[in-house]
């Protein structure tokens, strides 16, 4: 899941305004509590998703996604719903069945319990669709320019850059260890294997990855870095952007309007 | 330029000097070649002229070291970067940005120059360095050739008349290295004054005005050649057995099918051969070293190995060892001796360890912790640990990268012993000086075998 360099609306907003955007999404999903909003947020997001042109693999993964937290909230929302009224339209174990239904108060499934897992879902999906299309458009280092725009210091952000730059070589890292113990005949099983793994896995990769660090950090100093520097890259609020917040605005006043009472 | 009187200097604890007594003047335009052992003090050096040390390295420093008449003990890091610029051995550590001219950028604007400055010495930078046309590129995607390039050019564009470069070529292929030697000159024609350590520095003669050579902390004057290793380990001998231990025919593989990386391989080896697999960056030489370790699959063709048409690599654990290029990512246990046993540990073999101890002389560091060893001791470390599970062929990937004189003995020794017990013994290499020491050199060339010499 990464940056996709296309030529989008969503491509050309400044950073800062899809963070701002994403800020208000995460609180709308918070604040809405009926599932004709819920559902309309998902639309907007979906259309938005598509809007920025995601190759095919990319919508595989996020169906399967959403596929499998619709599944995960819905059975457990059906089975473990617990405000009252509920009506029971699978029972299963009823209550007076021995003494696990006794233990259980019976187990059923519910149907007010499956409508609020649908509606949980709905809350995942947005969640999902929002944090790709902001991978999808924002290059990393721009995000990371408008975090610093929002008076993030210099120093984490140069953090942040960095870490991002290290993570791909040190999942390779993390294979190829894995792989060497194989070889060297490791076979690991149950719970007691996988603990004793982790820390095989783990050491290398740690000592590894400090003797990199450090070695960065030499390369850091030849070149001058003291966390005080010139910025040449620059990113502008265009029309665009203000529109887009004015709507994001819009949405939040109405959105908080209705779920208060105000 | 760079005078240096009496320098002598101790790491912080350490009970006797890195360097010592080092007097030294370097012309303008100067190309001075260093070499020496590991641990002679070479790295140590550059780091006493780009203000490392005593900055960021605290220690006992005496003496005087004047660049351009100045003190590098008595200004910042920051400000010593603007007249000495510094290039280290892995290219991978010195880019930090993600897009190619951000990074180029990354030194000028740490210098705090003006924006249009800055803009102007990062297109200047791209143009002479040749990176134009990748500027817009990720840095995670180039080659090391390019990675190395890269990060000259992030320190060329600071705009420094004195490059430092700590074994630049070490994790290049040759291809690179012929790259960054035409940077170098380049470098040097524009008047700069250039001051390069490296192991395998046979490339760099002709540039060359000096050579110092270091040993244990002082200038020397004497040093043995590379190439004399040839007489000090290689051992003629004949083959003991003709039996064919792999067998590859029509074999092609692909990462993605409709881009194959190898092409139509024929190769057969026997038991008891020596063999180096040589080739560019790309050309194929991991790929293939993995398919005979059962790692990948061949998309087409057949490939069997000790009777195993196929075999999975479950198959192999025991019979085939693999080693892959960087040993800090094949070393896991606490201690060496523990190194050593963990695989046949595992495989329930009883081997002794003693043997495997002497065969590196690790026997006065046998409780060490393998990650405190030196670079080339950690090397040959995870060379033994994949021995000592007592496979009959032995691949190893690149295990010459980064060994100095004596370590590269120590392991052609071993890979000698190997094979007059019979083993078979293939390892990949992009240092063509160093394929002489095998019997049978294959060279690949954009997936295919160009070239199978024998040597006699």
């Amino acid at each position: 899941m990464r940056y996709i360099s296309r030529a989008t609306f969503f491509h050309h907003l400044d950073p800062r305004t899809k963070i701002l955007m994403s800020l208000a999404c995460a609180c709308l999903i918070v604040i809405l509590n009926t599932s004709f909003s819920l559902f309309g947020l998902f639309m907007i997001l979906l259309a938005a998703f598509f809007s920025v042109k995601p190759p095919l693999s990319y919508i595989k993964i996020t169906t399967y996604l959403m596929g499998m937290a619709i599944v995960a909230t819905v059975i457990s929302q059906g089975f473990f719903y617990y405000f009252e009224p509920r009506t029971p339209i699978l029972t299963i174990l009823p209550k007076d069945a021995g003494l696990i239904g006794k233990l259980t108060g019976g187990i059923s499934i519910y149907r007010e319990g499956l409508i609020y897992g649908i509606v949980q879902s709905m809350r995942l999906f947005s969640a999902t669709l929002l944090s790709m299309i902001i991978v999808m458009s924002t290059h990393p280092s721009d995000l990371i320019l408008g975090l610093k725009r929002f008076g993030v210091p210099e120093k984490i952000g140069f953090m942040l850059t960095v870490s991002i730059r290290f993570l791909p070589a040190l999942a390779e890292e993390a294979k190829r260890i894995l792989i060497a113990q194989k070889l060297r005949g490791l076979r690991l099983k149950g719970l007691r294997g996988a603990i004793k793994g982790f820390r095989l896995l783990l050491q290398p990769l740690i000592i590894d990855s400090l003797r990199k660090a450090r070695r960065t950090a030499l390369a850091a100093e030849v070149r001058g870095f003291t966390g005080k520097r010139t910025e040449i890259k620059n990113i502008r609020f265009l029309w665009t952007d203000w529109v887009t917040l004015s709507i994001v605005f819009l949405i939040m006043v109405l959105a908080i309007k209705s779920r208060f009472h105000l | 330029m760079i005078i240096i009187k009496d320098l002598t200097y101790s790491y912080p604890e350490a009970d006797y000097p890195t360097l010592e007594g080092i007097n030294l003047d370097i012309r303008e335009g100067e190309f001075v070649l260093l070499i020496g052992p590991t641990g002679s003090g070479k790295s140590t050096f550059l780091y006493c002229l780009n203000g490392l040390i005593p900055h960021v390295f605290a220690g006992d420093i005496r003496g005087d070291i004047r660049i351009n008449g100045i003190s590098p003990q008595e200004i910042t890091v920051a400000e010593i970067s603007r007249i000495v610029g510094t290039v280290f051995q892995n290219p991978e550590s010195q880019i930090f940005m993600l897009k190619v001219e951000d990074d180029v950028a990354f030194g000028c604007e740490n210098l705090s120059l003006p924006k249009e400055e800055v803009i102007k010495r990062r297109d200047m930078a791209l143009k002479e360095m040749g990176l134009l046309h990748v500027r817009n590129a990720e840095t995670f995607n180039l080659s090391g050739g390019m990675k190395q390039r890269l990060a000259i050019s992030s320190i060329y564009a600071m705009g420094p008349n004195i490059f430092l470069f700590d074994e630049p070529t070490t994790d290049l292929d040759s291809k690179g290295r012929g790259e960054l030697l035409g940077i170098i000159r380049k470098l040097k024609e524009k008047g700069n004054t250039i001051l390069l350590v490296e192991h395998q520095y046979e490339d760099f003669l002709p540039v060359t005005d000096r050579v110092i050579i270091l040993e244990n902390g002082k200038i020397i004057n004497e040093t043995k050649s590379f190439h004399s290793i040839r007489t000090v380990c290689r051992e003629r001998r004949c083959f003991k057995g003709y039996s064919n231990e792999i067998d590859i025919q029509d074999l092609t593989f692909g990462y993605r099918k409709e881009r194959p990386i190898l092409k139509d391989i024929n190769l057969n080896i026997r038991r008891g051969e020596l063999i180096a697999v040589c080739g560019e960056n790309g050309s194929g030489k991991t790929t293939l070293l993995k398919i005979m370790a059962g790692l990948l699959k061949p998309d087409k063709g057949r490939f069997a190995l000790l009777g195993f048409n196929n075999p999975a690599i479950e198959e192999l654990i025991g019979r085939v060892g693999f080693l892959f290029q960087n040993p800090d990512e094949q070393l896991f246990a606490n201690s060496v001796e523990e190194e050593i046993m963990f695989g046949p540990l595992q495989l329930k073999k009883k081997v002794d360890k003693e043997e495997y101890l002497k065969l590196a002389n690790f026997n006065t560091v046998r409780k060490r912790h393998p990650q405190t060893l030196s670079r080339g001791q950690r090397q040959l470390l995870a060379i033994l640990s994949i021995l000592a599970m007592e496979p009959q062929v032995i691949i190893l990937d690149e295990p010459t990268t980064g060994l100095d004189y004596n370590n590269l003995c120590s392991l052609f020794k071993i890979l000698n012993t190997l094979v007059n017990e019979n083993k078979t013994v293939i390892f990949s290499t992009h240092h063509m000086g160093v394929k002489e020491f095998a019997d049978r050199a294959i060279l690949l060339e954009d997936g295919r075998i160009v070239s199978d010499e024998i040597y006699k």
